[in-house]
């Protein structure tokens, strides 16, 4: 379990992170992919603060930042497609085509 | 009970069915880890143990959750949410009325909150933070209805509401399952009463534990069952909250209560 | 120790598949919360074990359950049966391959040497040093922005009043 498994165990969640926020029709499915990208980031952060600098703990109040901030977009983001879903009747991406050239 | 049929409802998810009594159960039990069941006696002595047992008990409301919604039933998922919104709210100013207790003893491990707790005031009196004068009464007033809200319990029952709702977002679940979601409600009703006693009376403190006499364990057991009595007494006295006075109950009493609790923990750590 | 990272590995890139590859959107919300609480098993084995906590507390107890809340209130029964995945799923493969590719690569460049892993400490007096002491003004900032989330998602959630 050296640095390189954590690394690559993230780059790998993040990249399945990707693929969900560029294909998925659901907006929250693209909601929860992005949650996912962002705890890719936060094992990342955590783990060069473990390996390279076990002195101090600033990775880790990073990563308690990037977590607060995911909570207030979420937040954020699900009231809009509350708000959305109210108009429109749908989740899906397709339908939210109003600004559509 | 272990024998009665298994019934899932036809409109029901499967999956979300069949795992939701372990999502609501599987935390009660991890929870009783850091708890200190006596002088020295800890499953797992963690650094992080309040924050621990207040972070894996919020799992549960996921159980409920997929209990509300995999049972293909229109009221089962109206008991679920209303469910999931009073555990949400009520876990606000349990863990807030836990802060001025971290606050004066400086640690979240519970073995050393209990050691802490072992001085005495006079030579004779104990010591616990139940008796710290106005920031003591609070804080356990508070942990207390928040606990008895957090586990569904009378007064706070709406989503199990016998005459409201059938019975909630357990309508459809019948045998081992459901006994797995009332099992999870007791098993938290337990760990509340633990986490009290180690928290507020000292937990395994108390007459005559020096010399041996008695043991801390005992003590421990003794503090619990009186308050598990306590649930159970609230049970049988008090009639049921409406919603959304349960509501307004959290967040305009209780919530504003615990900050002004902190503020005076601020000013009792200040000046001693 | 390093039996328990390759089994919460599998069964976070597991999970994370089920997120994006689930037909049913509460099953792949479901997903979600278990992909988090292996992170914060992940954290609490990297000695971030108040981050581990603060995950949980946060991420599932928080976030997941409003997410919940939200797919339970915008659901149609139409739409379970059907894709999931809109048309440019090849194209996105393709790139996200490449992506964990590149990433994997660069790493190995500059990370695959062998750290010496220090012991595991309780870290919450350090954050909590922290956090009151050099990233205060991080900490005040976030709490603004948490401000501003709260009233613009108590704004946007309210019925439209039409005259």
């Amino acid at each position: 379990m050296t640095l390189y498994h954590i690394l690559a165990l993230s780059g790998v969640v993040f990249s399945i992170g990707i693929f969900g926020v560029l294909t998925r029709r659901n907006i929250l499915g693209i909601l929860m992919s992005i949650e996912l990208m962002f705890n890719a980031a936060n094992i990342n952060l955590v783990a060069f603060n473990h390996y390279l600098h076990p002195g101090n703990v600033w990775g880790q109040g990073f990563s308690l930042f990037v977590i607060t901030l995911a909570a207030a977009e979420a937040v954020v983001g699900l009231s809009l497609v509350l708000a959305i879903y109210r108009n429109i009747k749908s989740v899906f991406t397709e339908n939210m085509n109003l600004l559509h050239g | 009970m272990f024998f009665k049929e298994d019934i899932v409802p036809q409109g029901a998810d499967r999956w979300i069915h069949w795992l939701a009594p372990v999502a609501a159960c599987a935390p009660a039990f991890i929870c009783f880890a850091p708890v200190p069941f006596g002088r020295d006696i800890v499953p797992v002595d963690l650094d992080t143990g309040v924050l621990f047992i207040l972070a894996i008990s919020g799992l549960s409301v996921i159980g409920i959750l997929m209990g509300g919604w995999g049972s293909g039933n229109k009221y089962s998922m109206l008991g679920g949410v209303r469910a999931a919104a009073q555990l949400v709210s009520y876990e606000i100013p349990r863990v807030l009325s836990v802060v001025p207790i971290l606050m004066l003893y400086g640690t979240q491990n519970l073995r050393l909150i209990t050691m802490a707790q072992q001085a005495r005031w006079f030579n004779f009196f104990p010591k616990w933070f139940v008796f710290y004068p106005v920031i003591g009464q609070i804080s356990f007033l508070i942990f207390l209805i928040c606990s008895v809200a957090e586990t569904n319990r009378t007064p706070f029952d709406i989503p199990e509401a016998e005459s409201e709702l059938v019975a909630g977002f357990h309508t459809e679940f019948s045998g081992l399952k459901f006994a797995f979601f009332f099992l999870a409600e007791y098993a938290y009703v337990f760990l509340a009463s633990a986490m009290a006693a180690a928290l507020f009376f000292g937990g395994g403190d108390g007459l005559w534990v020096r010399g041996g006499i008695i043991p801390s364990w005992l003590w421990f057991l003794a503090k619990t069952s009186v308050l598990v009595f306590v649930f159970l007494w609230f049970r049988w006295t008090y009639p049921r909250l409406r919603v959304d006075r349960l509501m307004q109950f959290c967040w305009k009493f209780l919530l504003p209560w615990s900050f002004i609790n902190i503020a005076l923990t601020g000013a009792w750590v200040l000046v001693h | 120790m390093s039996l328990i990272f390759y089994v919460f590995g599998a069964l976070l890139v597991l999970s994370a598949l089920g997120v994006v590859l689930l037909k049913n959107v509460f099953h792949s919300a479901i997903a979600l919360v278990m992909a988090l609480a292996l992170v914060a098993g992940i954290f609490v084995m990297l000695g971030a074990d108040f981050l581990g906590a603060s995950q949980i507390l946060v991420y599932v107890g928080g976030i997941m359950i409003i997410m919940l809340f939200v797919i339970m209130l915008s659901q149609q029964p139409v739409e379970a049966l059907q894709r999931q995945v809109n048309e440019q799923w090849l194209l996105a493969m393709i790139l996200s391959i490449a992506i964990g590719a590149g990433l994997a690569e660069g790493f190995k460049k500059y990370f695959a040497y062998h750290f010496k892993s220090p012991g595991l400490m309780p870290t919450s007096v350090s954050i909590g040093r922290l956090l009151l002491g050099e990233m205060i003004v991080p900490f005040e900032a976030v709490s603004l922005a948490l401000l501003a989330a709260l009233v613009g998602a108590v704004l946007f959630s309210q019925e439209q009043k039409d005259k």
